[in-house]
């Protein structure tokens, strides 16, 4: 059985600066797994060591996530093997052309996937699409909102929480699954791991090299910061008559 | 020359920093320091992680390692968790047992480890009448005619000494007397009969148990010798470089913890109309810790380097643990000096980190044994 989780690497948001323009300026942000992608790769990982299985992370990121402390990071998490497209065209690219491309390098995973992992959403423009986007793709079925996974005679059964209620769902594979961050607790990387990441494979491309196209569905306008509203400096206090009504009036007015 | 991290090093660091986060949010940490111990469940994830087998050697199960990713591992880990841990005590117990012991004995290791992430070993050196002054130890083993021997003493400051399978005891080989230089280092089981312990409380430092231990006619056989007969001291010796090393990597994390707490109150902090960091005289203050910060960093990675060059150390680290462990009290001083009232009370931490600071100008040999060994070394240097 091969299993393969798409992840996503990032600019770490605590790097990234807003201009007064209200751009934000990530270059010198460090890469990272974007941050519920984490706690794909632990499902994935987990299910994958219960099965037996060999656990390969897809990436369609931009195009310093190739950068070899990245690899090494994903790579130290469970993944036996790396594969990712490394390409600016990819920082902000819509779901469907995110999907195309890791739809491209399921097909280049030796002997097929059978079962492929996403995470909620990216740390960045969390659309949590692509699950879905990648599944129709490919051709298979997708359930999301996963909170916990087993292999049972050869299918997939899944828990999918909703609001009231847990499903109990199974699912011939392959198929695509998006899961809850909160169906694993990402493993912390031990040295051990972290020494042995730097000698498994990884195939970093770039979209050209990697024969995908890039052409979105949907084009970006801008991407800004929300503006900064200034400090009111209204003080309420409960010992004035009237305050507590005051305060809940204008709590409840920005909410409406 | 450089001063860069490799990619593993600075993957170790995010890991500790999970960890930390993980493990020992402000809460957990005072309930650490009322319990008087790191629970079980820090202790199996750091174990989880592959911590404790850094610098260990491959036969044993372990990660090889160079001193300075041990002296980076340990300051950050004291920087992250903001609180004393007795990780690094263990760590230099089980090196002691794997460089010393026999395969049998260093099987141990892993061995407890398998069960649980608790520290495996603590050294049994000091006693009430000696320390640095080792000739004047008491503690003794005694040949019996069925080949036994049988050990009897006290030991005091063993840190780790009441919650861990085994000891490691330095005593003196059949005479107990100042002048009888043979000693050796012994393996013994915690729960072995004729020892008991007493807890000693401190001022600071309290998640790391403290005990006298008691030795009352124990039973110890020859397969428990770690190491040649009569040179235990030699032993212990080689690594006391290392561990003066790691109470300054300690010392350094705990001091980054407070300056990072106290710079970010002091930009916090308004008085007079305008945040506090705007006033000169605190400015000294960040600027004083600052330099303490750097300069303690950068000699104490230097002595690294230097170790796994394989040079000694002897005199240059001396000098660090003295003059480091004394600035890094001052620098927590100023910290709480910075949070004004507030720093004198348990509301934040830079008081429990300036108790602990505390403990490390004594720990691995005080200030003065420092500047003794530092200064019969010094003069060596100058050619006549």
């Amino acid at each position: 059985m091969n299993i393969a989780v798409a992840v996503k690497v990032v600019p770490d948001d605590q790097d990234i600066t807003v201009a007064p323009d209200r751009s934000l300026d990530s270059s010198k942000a460090h890469q990272i797994a974007s941050e519920y992608d984490l706690n794909a790769i632990e499902a994935a990982a987990q299910l994958a060591e219960a099965e037996g299985a060999r656990l390969v992370a897809i990436s369609a990121s931009n195009a310093k996530a190739g950068d070899m402390k990245v690899r090494k990071s994903i790579l130290s998490r469970g993944p036996e093997e790396l594969l990712m497209i490394a390409d600016d065209a990819y920082a902000f690219a819509d779901s469907r052309t995110t999907a195309k491309a890791l739809a491209k390098l399921v097909g280049d995973v030796e002997g097929g996937v059978d079962l492929v992992v996403c995470g909620d959403g990216s740390a960045d423009m969390y659309a949590g699409q692509v699950n879905v986007q990648l599944a129709s793709v490919l051709g298979v079925p997708c359930i999301n909102s996963v909170t916990a996974m087993r292999m049972e005679n050869g299918a997939l059964v899944v828990e999918r929480t909703l609001d009231d209620v847990v499903e109990e769902i199974e699912v011939a594979l392959p198929a695509v699954v998006g899961v809850s961050p909160d169906i694993a607790l990402p493993r912390i990387a031990g040295m051990r791991e972290i020494l042995a990441a730097g000698k498994k494979p990884a195939t970093v491309n770039d979209a050209a090299a990697a024969g995908v196209d890039t052409n979105g569905t949907v084009e970006i306008d801008s991407v800004v910061a929300p503006e900064l509203a200034d400090r009111k400096r209204e003080i309420f206090d409960t010992k004035n008559d009237g305050d507590l009504d005051a305060f809940i009036d204008a709590v409840a007015g920005v909410i409406r | 020359m450089d001063f860069s991290l490799t990619d593993e090093q600075q993957l170790l660091v995010e890991s500790l920093q999970e960890y930390a986060e993980r493990y020992f949010d402000d809460q957990s940490v005072m309930d650490m320091y009322e319990a008087h111990q790191v629970p079980a469940e820090a202790q199996d994830a750091y174990r989880d992680a592959g911590f404790p087998f850094m610098g260990l050697p491959e036969e044993v199960g372990g990660i090889p390692t160079d001193h300075v990713t041990l002296g980076l591992m340990t300051e950050k880990l004291y920087e992250f968790t903001g609180a004393m841990t007795p990780f690094m005590t263990g760590m230099l117990a089980c090196a002691d047992l794997a460089e010393f012991g026999t395969p049998e004995q260093a099987a141990v290791i892993m061995e407890e480890y398998e069960k649980s992430g608790q520290s495996v070993a603590a050294l049994c050196l000091s006693e009430p009448a000696a320390g640095s002054d080792n000739m004047g130890m008491t503690c003794v083993t005694k040949k019996q005619a069925d080949g036994s021997f049988i050990l009897s003493g006290q030991k005091t400051w063993v840190t780790n000494g009441a919650d861990v399978p085994y000891l490691i005891v330095i005593a003196k080989d059949e005479d107990a007397s100042r002048d009888n230089t043979k000693m050796s280092l012994w393996l013994v089981k915690r729960e072995t009969p004729g020892i008991s312990t007493a807890h000693l409380t401190k001022i600071g430092q309290h998640t790391v148990p403290f005990v006298e231990v008691y030795f009352d006619d124990v039973v110890v056989t020859e397969d428990q010798r770690i190491g040649e007969a009569g040179a235990g001291w030699l032993l212990l010796m080689k690594n006391f470089e290392f561990e003066r090393c790691l109470v300054v990597a300690q010392g350094l994390g705990l001091a980054q913890a407070a300056q990072n707490d106290a710079v970010k109150y002091a930009k916090e902090r308004i008085a007079f109309n305008k945040p506090i960091i705007t006033n000169p005289r605190v400015q000294d203050l960040i600027e004083e810790n600052e330099i303490i910060l750097q300069q303690t960093r950068h000699w104490l990675y230097y002595c690294l380097w230097k170790l796994d060059q394989g040079e000694s150390i002897n005199a240059d680290i001396a000098m660090l643990k003295s003059w480091g462990t004394r600035a890094h009290v001052q620098l927590a001083d100023n910290a709480i000096e910075i949070f004004g009232g507030l720093g004198y009370t348990e509301e934040v931490r830079v008081g429990r980190i300036w108790r602990d600071l505390r403990g490390n100008m004594l720990a691995g040999g005080t200030c003065e044994v420092m500047d003794y060994i530092a200064g019969r070394a010094i003069p060596k240097w100058y050619a006549d």
